[in-house]
């Protein structure tokens, strides 16, 4: 398997993990101050079942079961209840915000970053939506429970393959039309499954740096995204699945454009499809799937239709399907460019070999003119003379 | 006037133009279109971005081909007026002559004869390159249709032939480029430079190496003369309706084809547009154990310890197991040992030896709001200790 998808996620959850210990550390120096154990929170907490109704109706879950919390990452790294609800000691609590579960979330805001201040730095959509005062904009506590968050990644630091098929969850809280989509997708079938090697939502869109995949530059680099893991012959091999796919899609007039406006105007749009605009974007199916699969001629022609509305049924056979031209497959194509292979340099052979004649005449003339007492030329000359009518005109109009 | 430096005609000011308006076309074609087969080498990417992307380079290719394709027409009015107005001798078509001589050129450039072919007014070489001319454009026109429709093409045609179509058009451009580079400029500017195109002349060396055959006949006077200007006349009446007809349908033909059809939507496909990003899931439903309205610390033993009513002997056991989980670790007031239990905390002293009742810590517990609670077998103790005078032994 290919442990990250992408080279920034190893990075981050490097950092991630020196945050980590180095906040377990802090932990530990913190709790042996005078802050009261988990046993004074659990005291009261532990009870199965305590629902603080709040203002306007909602209700906040206040029961910590230990053998819950004993399983998520933050208890195995020693981080006490204290730690993170620093302003919550004595009894009755301090006064909260309890206008609203939201009000409520958000006075942890700023709790996360004692630690994981790192995090606090990158920029996302979410981040970006929070601060233009959406309040959907999830804070760190509305994708990670830190009561529950599970630890993520192995001793070695590699995403744990379980922990990352069940991150669409996380994702599903708010996006759940997508995530529904995504999970009847080939990607998320197996996602589902545990399969470490078809993307989660993370792979593509990021962790903690989600950009805005409406944006001109995310569609034009997706391609690239997608090949990435459509390339990798460590991945696609297992499933007998080409690593082609991005080569021929670049090598046809969709994938040059799009590479084009890459290159040369990333911000500006083109109306060139990219793989998500044939294959879907989350619910993209196996081509073989009845429905939706690109491998059925019927599908394809919808596909294409979807940009160009005239097309008909011969139509999608204009696209090569990502194969490579070969004698089975589009054998025209094959028999065009072997033809070429064999007619350029024929052509462009013959013509070589006539103005390497004509060099090698000049240059023998020259060289003979520039030596005119060389007796060479002359005495070579008389012996062929085959055809002394046509010589005599001919030596007659040189001179 | 001497013999050396007499010129020829050989190209009229029209025959100029159509040469120069081709240079313009071919050249923009090549620098438009050889970009776009090659399209990740940096040269033409710095290409394509200097004609501003790759959109506007595919127009401005588009332009060149109806230009290449128009002068095609134009060139073949020409030809019908001088083949069939004129009757001029078609020097342009290739016959077993020109065999010959390409093989005696090659023999006497190599030393194997003594002297050149004498050669008609268009050699093997520029028919070569005229023929090879005809049927690049006769390729890059077909394909370049296709390709520029290929939602009417495949109508008629299977889809496969636009990816041949593509193909052959990029390879015979290579061909194209390549020939002309090779051939046509080894010919006419690198070996010597050809003014005939320019001044419209050849010298008479020139048309000794390369032409002599016509040379000979000009000399002889041995050339088909002009017709008479009223056959001319006679036969323009005839060839005039009919080079209009052919020549504006053929035009027509051009600009119907490259306004054929709308190949694709110009908006940007959005596919995610159909699903709404943001949808709630609905909650998980919290878990249904029933609240309990005040939770009870765990009591380390159940049942009220027994002893004397003294904090050592039994009240002191009450309360560590009872308050001490937080009067003890919170700050504030701590019941966990007799003399801070007495002392007090923030709200001052919690026990009044002597006044259970005005004690705030009965008051307290009695209040029903606090947390933690004593059973009232212990409350009754903790009283009658208070009121007691709550000893220490």
């Amino acid at each position: 398997m290919k442990p990250f998808a992408k080279p920034w996620m190893a990075l981050l959850l490097a950092g991630f993990l020196l945050v980590t210990l180095s906040s377990v550390a802090h932990a530990v120096s913190l709790s042996q101050e005078s802050l009261p154990g988990n046993e004074v929170c659990l005291a009261c907490h532990q009870t199965p079942g305590q629902i603080l109704t709040l203002d306007n109706g909602e209700q906040l879950y206040v029961t910590i079961l230990p053998e819950e919390y004993g399983k998520s990452v933050h208890a195995k790294n020693g981080v006490a209840c204290a730690m993170c609800h620093s302003d919550m000691f004595g009894y009755p609590h301090p006064a909260k915000d309890l206008s609203s579960l939201r009000a409520y979330r958000k006075q942890y805001q700023n709790t996360c970053k004692v630690c994981h201040a790192d995090k606090y730095e990158l920029d996302s959509v979410h981040r970006r939506a929070f601060e233009s005062g959406n309040e959907l904009a999830p804070t760190c506590i509305d994708c990670h429970n830190p009561h529950t968050q599970a630890q993520v990644k192995d001793e070695q630091g590699n995403l744990i393959p379980e922990e990352l098929g069940k991150s669409p969850e996380v994702c599903s809280q708010c996006h759940f039309g997508i995530y529904q989509e995504y999970s009847q997708s080939v990607h998320g079938k197996a996602a589902r499954e545990g399969n470490p090697d078809v993307p989660v939502c993370i792979t593509c869109h990021g962790l903690h740096v989600i950009e805005d995949p409406t944006t001109t530059q995310f569609r034009l680099a997706s391609p690239k995204m997608c090949g990435e893991c459509h390339s990798n012959p460590e991945i696609m091999n297992k499933y007998g699945l080409s690593t082609d796919v991005y080569n021929t899609y670049v090598a046809d007039f969709h994938g040059s454009t799009v590479t084009l406006f890459e290159r040369i105007s990333p911000d500006q749009q083109t109306n060139k499809a990219v793989c998500y605009d044939c294959h879907g974007v989350h619910n993209i199916g196996d081509v073989d799937d009845p429905m939706v699969g690109l491998g059925m001629k019927q599908n394809m022609l919808k596909a294409c239709q979807k940009c160009h509305p005239d097309a008909t049924e011969n139509f999608p056979d204009s696209w090569m399907s990502h194969y490579r031209p070969d004698r089975e497959k589009f054998p025209l194509v094959y028999y065009v460019n072997l033809f070429y292979k064999i007619f350029i340099p024929l052509v462009l052979g013959g013509m070589a070999v006539f103005v390497a004649s004509d060099i090698f005449y000049r240059v023998r003339r020259a060289l003979s003119r520039r030596k005119p007492a060389q007796p060479v030329q002359p005495a070579a000359e008389p012996p062929q003379t085959p055809e002394p009518s046509e010589a005599a005109q001919e030596t007659g109009k040189e001179e | 006037m001497s013999e050396q430096t007499k010129t020829y005609q050989r190209f009229n000011i029209a025959q100029r133009i159509e040469h120069f308006v081709l240079i313009l076309s071919f050249t923009l074609l090549a620098l438009t279109g050889l970009p776009q087969k090659f399209f990740f080498s940096d040269i033409s990417q710095a290409i394509i971005a200097a004609f501003g992307g790759i959109e506007s380079i595919r127009i401005v290719h588009r332009v060149a081909a109806t230009v290449f394709c128009l002068q095609a027409i134009y060139h073949l009015v020409v030809m019908g007026y001088k083949l069939y107005v004129l009757r001029v001798e078609p020097s342009m078509l290739p016959g077993i002559k020109d065999a010959q001589d390409a093989i005696q050129w090659f023999l006497f450039n190599i030393g194997l004869r003594k002297e050149r072919p004498k050669m008609p007014r268009y050699n093997f070489m520029e028919k070569m390159e005229y023929w090879a001319m005809v049927w690049g454009l006769v390729i890059m026109a077909l394909t370049g249709f296709m390709l520029w429709n290929p939602i009417a093409t495949s109508r008629v045609l299977p889809g496969v032939v636009i990816p041949a179509a593509k193909a052959a058009h990029g390879a015979e451009a290579i061909l194209a480029v390549l020939a002309i580079i090779l051939w046509h400029f080894y010919n006419v500017h690198i070996k010597h430079w050809n003014w005939s195109m320019i001044k419209g002349t050849l010298s008479r060396e020139e048309m000794e190496e390369e032409h002599a055959l016509e040379l000979e006949q000009i000399e002889r006077g041995a050339l088909p003369p002009r017709p008479a200007p009223e056959v001319i006349r006679k036969r323009m009446r005839i060839y005039v309706p009919i080079a209009s007809v052919v020549g504006l349908a053929l035009t027509a033909g051009v600009i119907y084809f490259i306004t054929f059809e709308q190949t694709s939507i110009t908006t940007i496909p959005r596919p995610e547009e159909a699903s709404q990003v943001i949808v709630l899931r609905s909650p998980t439903p919290l878990p249904t154990v029933l609240p309990t309205e005040t939770p009870q610390p765990q009591p380390t033993t159940e049942a009220a310890p027994t002893g004397a009513l003294t904090w050592e002997g039994s009240i002191g056991k009450i309360m560590v197991a009872r308050c001490g989980s937080c009067h003890g670790s919170l700050g504030g007031l701590n019941l966990k040992n007799y003399a801070d239990a007495m002392r007090g905390g923030k709200s001052g002293a919690a026990i009044l030896p002597g006044d259970a009742q005005g004690s705030l810590l009965v008051q307290t517990v009695q209040g029903g709001k606090h947390p933690g609670k004593f059973t009232d077998d212990e409350l009754q103790k903790v009283i009658e200790w208070i009121q007691s005078g709550a000893p220490e032994k």
